[in-house]
C-alpha cells in the first residue's frame, strides 16, 4: 500500500516535471533578453525566477533613472520596461513607430495627502472634489508642501508635471505649443520641496523626509504602497484631482524583433490571471487583465485621463519652463501702475479687484493657478506726473499680500501720466535687484489708461535703455497693459524692444489680463 | 485584374519557401514516454486530436487576432492542422513593414490589403484576398455619456425591447458641430469645441475634456483610417472626395476634430472593456465585433449584458472588410478554410462577426438568430442612415498623413 502510493507520487512528480519542462522551455533552451527597464519596475525582480522557470525566458533588467527620457540603445537591449513610453514616442517618432508594445498594469499619478491638509483643503472647496488647481492655490500659499520626481529624469514626475500643464491651460484638449505657459506654473512649483530623480528614490525621500513635506505627487501605486509599509507617521490621503490624470500602462516593448517569440512569451505569462494577480498585490497598480478581482483598494474610480500632448515641442517647453527642482530662483515682478486722474472710479476699482484676485480672492481655475504665491517678490510702483511711490514684498504670507494691496488701495492720483519715466525707474529697480541677485527672474508689468503727458519721452527712455547693462536688457521683458485711451502703437512698441508682449484688456478686462502676463513669457 | 503589373512573367501565387511542416515538438519529447505523453495532451487541451501533421502559420494581424486568438478557433484550426503564430501591429503598419517570411496578413479593411496587394502586384508577386466576414465601424460608450448626448438631441435610442437600450444612432453632424463649438445653431469660436460638463447639466457624467471620438494612431491602424473618412464624409456634405486638391483642403479641414485626443494610445477596445476605461476614454473608436463580443461573453458569465457598455451607431455607417491577405501557399489554404468552413464561419457570429453578405448594414439573419437566443438585444439600423463612402486609397492614404502627420510609406518605391 505504502510502496503504492511512493510509486505514485514517483510518477506524479516526473509527470510535473515534464510538463513545467516542455510546456516552459519549448525548445529546452534559456533565452537570456536584455532589458532596459525603468526603476519603478525594481518592485517586479522577484516575478524573474517564475517567469524564467515558466517560460525559459531569462530576463536581465539594467535599471536605469533615464530610461523614460531617452531612447534605448538597440544594440545593448533586446527589449525596454517602463513605466510610460509615451516621452520616447513623442520625441524618437521613427524609433518608436511599429515596435510592440504590450501593457502590463496601469497607475494613475496622483497626489497624496496628509490627512489633516487634505480635509483642510476639501473644507474649502464646494463638494469636497479638489483638483489640481486647488493644489496649485494651496501650493501658493505653502499649505501644501509637495514632493514630485523630477520630471526631466522620471515618468512620474512627466506625467504629473504635463497632467498639470493641461489642467492649468483648461482648454480640454491636448496641450499645443500656444498653450504652454509657465504663468500658470509657478505658483504650483513653488509649493515643491522634495524632489528625487526616480519614482523609488522619491519615495525614500519622503519617507526621511516626512515632517518637512505634508503631500506627494506619484503613481497611485506608490502612495498605496507606502501606505501599506510602516514608514509613515501619517497615511497619506489619495486624492484623484477631479481635473484630471495622466495614466502610466508600464509597456513591455519589444526592441529587436528577432527576439519575437521569446516577447510573446514573456507577455502572455505577464497577463496570466495568477501573475496579474501576483503583480497587483507586490506592486499596488491596477492589473490590465480584466478577469482579475481587484484589491479594494484599486476599485475607486481611476478619473478622468487628460489628453496627453502629441508634439514633442510641447513638453520640451513645459520641462524648459520648470526646470531643475534643486535650484529654484526667486522670480520678481515689478507692477508699473498708472494712478493719473484718469484712473479715479470704475477704473481704479478694476485695478484693486485685480490686485485682490491675484492675491487669493479669485477662486476661477486660471485665478487659482496665476494668484501670488509663497517666495514671490513683488514691486508696485505707482505713477502719475511722476513716480509716487514704490513698494516691494516678499510674500511670506497673507500679511505681506495685504501690505500690497494697502499700497494699491492708497488714493493719491497724480496729474499727469509720466509712462516712460515710470517704465524707466522700473528697469532702475531691476538692475539694482539683479545686481544682488544675478539668477533672479524679473520682468515689468507695465498697465497705463492714457497716453505719455509728462516725464521722459519716449526717444528718451529708448537711450537710457539702450545705455542699461546688457545681462538686464536681455533677462528684463516688459509686457505692457493696455486699458482705456493708452497709445496701443508705442506699448507695442516698448514691448518689442524690450521682448516683452502687449496684452489688451479691450474685450476681456484688468483682471484676465493681469492673470495673462505673471512675467514668464 | 493586375494591369499594372510588369509584363513577362505569368501571374502566379508566389510561395517564398517550402512549407513547413514540422511534428509538435511537445509530440516529440513526449513519444519515448507514452502514458507521459499522453498526459501532455490532456494537459494541453488537444485531448484526442488525430496525431497529424500541423502547419506554423506566420501571421501579422491588427484587431481581427481576436478571431484568431479565440480559443475555439485556435481548437477548430488545429483540427484542420494549422496553428497561427501572430504579430500584433495596426493595419496600416502592417502594410507599410516588410511581411517578408508571414504566410498571410490581416488587416482590419480594405484600405491596408488594398496597399499590400498593389504592392505586391507591382513586384509580380500577386496575393490572394479573402474576406471571411465583416463588421461596422462604431463609437463605443457609456451609458452616461450616451444619455447626455441624447439630451442633448445628439443621440437617440434605437428601440429595445424593455429595459435600457443598448443601441443608439449618433448623429454625426451634431457631434462634429459640438468639436467645432456649435451648439443648437449658435456658433462660437469653432477652436472652443464643447467639453462634457458644459453639455451635462446634471452632473452625470463630471468631465472637463472635449467632446471626442477618440481613436488609436491614425497613422497606424484601420478603425481611425475609416473614422477619419467618415468624418470627412460628413464635412463633405455626405460625399467623399474626389480630387487631389479637395482631399488635401478637407484634411487640413477635419484635422483639428482628429488630433485634439492629443497622442493616440493603442488597444483602444481593450481599454474600452477595461474596469477603468470610462475615466480613460469615454467615446472609442471599435468595431461592431468587439463590442458584441464583450457582451456575448459577458452575458454566458453573468447571465444578463453589461447595462453600462453601450455603442453609438454612427447615423453614417460604415461596414469594414478585413481582408485575409494570403502571401504563401499555406496562407492560402488558410484563408479559404477560414471564409468556407462552417464551423468556424458560426464562431465568427458567436464573436460577434457579420457574415459578408449582410454588408447592406442589416444583421445577418444568423447573427440575429444567436443574439436573441441569447437575449443580448440586436442591432437595428434606422432607415435615415446614411452609408458613407470612402475616398479612393491613394486621396485616403493623403489625408491620413496630413491629418496624422504620418512619415511617408515606407519601402513602397
Amino acid at each position: 500500500m505504502r510502496r503504492g502510493a511512493g510509486l505514485l507520487a514517483l510518477c506524479l512528480a516526473l509527470v510535473a516535471t515534464l510538463l513545467t519542462a516542455c510546456s516552459a522551455a519549448d525548445g529546452g533552451e534559456t533565452v537570456r533578453l536584455r532589458v532596459l527597464a525603468s526603476p519603478d519596475l525594481a518592485v517586479l525582480a522577484p516575478l524573474l525566477g517564475d517567469l524564467k522557470a515558466e517560460t525559459g525566458v531569462d530576463l536581465r533588467l539594467d535599471h536605469r533613472a533615464d530610461a523614460e527620457t531617452k531612447p534605448a540603445d538597440r544594440d545593448r537591449y533586446d527589449l525596454a520596461w517602463l513605466s510610460s513610453d509615451r516621452y520616447l514616442r513623442l520625441t524618437a517618432k521613427a524609433a518608436t513607430r511599429g515596435v510592440q508594445r504590450t501593457p502590463t498594469m496601469t497607475s494613475p499619478v496622483v497626489i497624496g495627502m496628509k490627512p489633516d491638509v487634505a480635509r483642510k483643503l476639501r473644507a474649502q472647496v464646494p463638494g469636497g472634489r479638489l483638483t489640481w488647481a486647488d493644489i496649485a492655490d494651496a501650493a501658493a500659499t505653502g499649505t501644501v508642501r509637495f514632493g514630485m520626481a523630477d520630471p526631466r529624469h522620471a515618468g512620474s514626475g512627466l506625467a504629473a508635471l504635463v497632467g498639470v500643464a493641461t489642467a492649468a491651460a483648461g482648454t480640454g484638449a491636448a496641450l499645443r505649443p500656444e498653450d504652454v505657459s509657465c504663468d500658470r506654473l509657478r505658483g504650483f512649483r513653488s509649493g515643491q520641496n522634495l524632489t528625487a530623480d526616480t519614482g523609488p528614490a522619491l519615495v525614500d525621500s519622503y519617507a526621511d523626509h516626512q515632517d518637512e513635506t505634508n503631500a506627494l505627487i506619484t503613481y497611485e501605486s506608490d502612495l498605496l504602497a507606502l501606505n501599506a509599509s510602516d514608514r509613515l507617521d501619517d497615511g497619506l490621503e489619495i486624492v484623484r484631482p477631479a481635473d484630471g490624470m495622466v495614466l502610466a500602462d508600464f509597456p513591455l516593448l519589444l526592441l529587436d524583433p528577432a527576439h519575437r517569440t521569446a516577447y510573446d512569451k514573456v507577455t502572455q505569462w505577464l497577463r496570466r490571471d495568477s501573475v496579474q494577480r501576483h503583480i497587483m498585490q507586490r506592486t499596488l497598480r491596477r492589473p490590465v487583465n480584466t478577469a482579475v478581482t481587484r484589491d479594494a483598494r484599486l476599485r475607486e474610480p481611476v478619473g478622468n485621463a487628460l489628453f496627453y500632448p502629441d508634439q514633442p515641442g510641447v513638453v520640451a517647453a513645459l520641462l524648459a519652463d520648470y526646470g531643475d527642482p534643486d535650484r529654484r530662483t526667486t522670480s520678481q515682478v515689478v507692477f508699473l501702475l498708472d494712478f493719473s486722474g484718469s484712473m479715479r472710479g470704475a477704473r481704479m476699482a478694476a485695478l484693486r479687484e485685480a490686485f485682490a484676485g491675484l492675491s487669493g480672492g479669485d477662486l476661477s481655475a486660471s485665478g487659482k493657478f496665476t494668484r501670488f504665491y509663497r517666495g514671490e517678490r513683488l514691486t508696485v510702483v505707482r505713477f502719475g506726473e511722476r513716480v509716487l511711490e514704490e513698494k516691494t514684498v516678499t510674500v511670506t504670507g497673507p500679511d505681506d499680500l495685504t501690505a500690497l494691496a494697502r499700497t494699491v488701495a492708497r488714493g493719491g492720483y497724480g496729474d499727469a501720466t509720466a509712462v516712460w519715466s515710470a517704465l524707466d525707474r522700473g528697469y532702475t529697480t531691476a538692475a539694482r535687484e539683479l545686481a544682488v541677485d544675478p539668477d533672479r527672474s524679473i520682468s515689468l508689468v507695465l498697465m497705463t489708461d492714457g497716453e505719455n503727458n509728462a516725464g521722459l519721452a519716449y526717444a528718451e527712455f529708448v537711450r537710457r535703455h539702450q545705455a542699461l547693462p546688457t545681462a538686464v536688457r536681455a533677462a528684463v521683458h516688459t509686457y505692457p497693459v493696455h486699458f482705456g485711451e493708452a497709445d496701443a502703437d508705442e506699448l507695442r512698441r516698448a514691448a518689442a524692444r524690450t521682448g516683452g508682449r502687449m496684452v489688451d484688456t479691450a474685450g476681456s478686462s484688468l483682471s484676465e489680463a493681469f492673470k495673462e502676463i505673471r512675467g514668464c513669457h | 485584374m493586375f494591369a499594372n503589373r510588369p509584363a513577362a512573367e505569368e501571374p502566379r501565387l508566389a510561395v517564398t519557401r517550402p512549407p513547413r511542416r514540422r511534428l509538435r515538438r511537445v509530440l516529440a519529447s513526449a513519444l519515448p514516454v507514452p502514458v507521459v505523453g499522453l498526459v501532455l495532451l490532456v494537459a494541453s487541451g488537444n485531448l484526442l486530436l488525430p496525431l497529424r501533421q500541423v502547419v506554423d502559420i506566420e501571421a501579422k494581424m491588427a484587431s481581427k487576432r481576436d478571431f484568431f486568438q479565440d480559443p475555439v478557433v485556435e481548437r477548430l484550426l488545429m483540427k484542420h492542422g494549422f496553428r497561427v503564430r501572430i504579430t500584433n501591429m495596426g493595419s496600416r503598419e502592417i502594410a507599410k513593414q516588410d511581411y517578408e517570411g508571414y504566410d498571410v496578413v490581416f488587416p482590419s479593411g480594405q484600405p491596408a490589403a488594398d496597399l499590400i496587394s498593389r504592392e505586391r502586384a507591382r513586384a509580380n508577386r500577386p496575393v490572394l484576398l479573402y474576406r471571411p466576414f465583416v463588421s461596422p465601424i462604431v463609437l463605443a460608450t457609456y451609458r452616461e455619456y450616451a444619455e447626455v448626448l441624447t439630451a442633448e438631441g445628439a443621440a437617440k435610442r434605437l428601440s429595445s425591447s424593455g429595459g435600457r437600450p443598448m443601441y443608439y444612432t449618433l448623429d454625426m453632424r451634431q457631434f462634429l458641430d459640438l468639436a467645432r463649438g456649435k451648439r443648437k445653431g449658435a456658433q462660437r469660436d469653432p477652436k472652443d469645441g464643447y467639453r462634457w460638463d458644459e453639455i451635462d447639466r446634471n452632473d452625470h457624467v463630471r468631465n472637463g475634456n472635449k467632446i471626442l471620438a477618440q481613436t488609436s494612431d491614425i497613422c497606424e491602424s484601420n478603425s481611425a483610417g475609416t473614422y477619419l473618412g467618415l468624418v470627412a464624409f460628413v464635412e463633405h456634405g455626405n460625399d467623399a472626395p474626389d480630387s487631389e486638391a479637395e482631399a488635401e483642403q478637407l484634411a487640413r479641414k477635419i484635422k483639428p476634430l482628429l488630433v485634439e485626443q492629443g497622442l493616440p494610445s493603442s488597444e483602444r477596445a481593450e481599454t474600452y472593456l477595461s474596469p477603468d476605461g470610462q475615466s480613460i476614454a469615454p467615446v472609442s473608436v471599435i468595431y461592431e465585433h468587439q463590442f458584441l463580443a464583450h457582451q456575448i461573453g459577458y452575458e454566458a458569465e453573468k447571465g444578463a449584458t453589461d447595462d453600462e457598455r453601450v455603442l453609438l451607431y454612427p447615423s453614417t455607417r460604415f461596414v469594414t472588410e478585413p481582408q485575409l491577405v494570403a502571401l504563401t501557399g499555406d496562407g492560402a489554404r488558410l484563408g479559404e478554410l477560414v471564409s468556407e468552413n462552417r464551423e468556424l464561419q458560426d464562431r465568427a457570429m458567436e464573436l460577434g462577426f457579420r457574415s459578408r453578405n449582410a454588408t447592406s448594414g442589416a444583421t445577418s439573419d444568423e447573427l440575429t438568430r444567436f443574439l436573441t437566443e441569447r437575449q443580448i438585444p440586436v442591432p437595428t439600423t434606422s432607415a435615415d442612415d446614411t452609408r458613407a463612402v470612402l475616398p479612393s486609397l491613394p486621396l485616403l492614404e493623403k489625408m491620413i498623413e496630413i491629418v496624422g502627420d504620418c512619415p511617408d510609406r515606407t519601402g513602397n518605391q
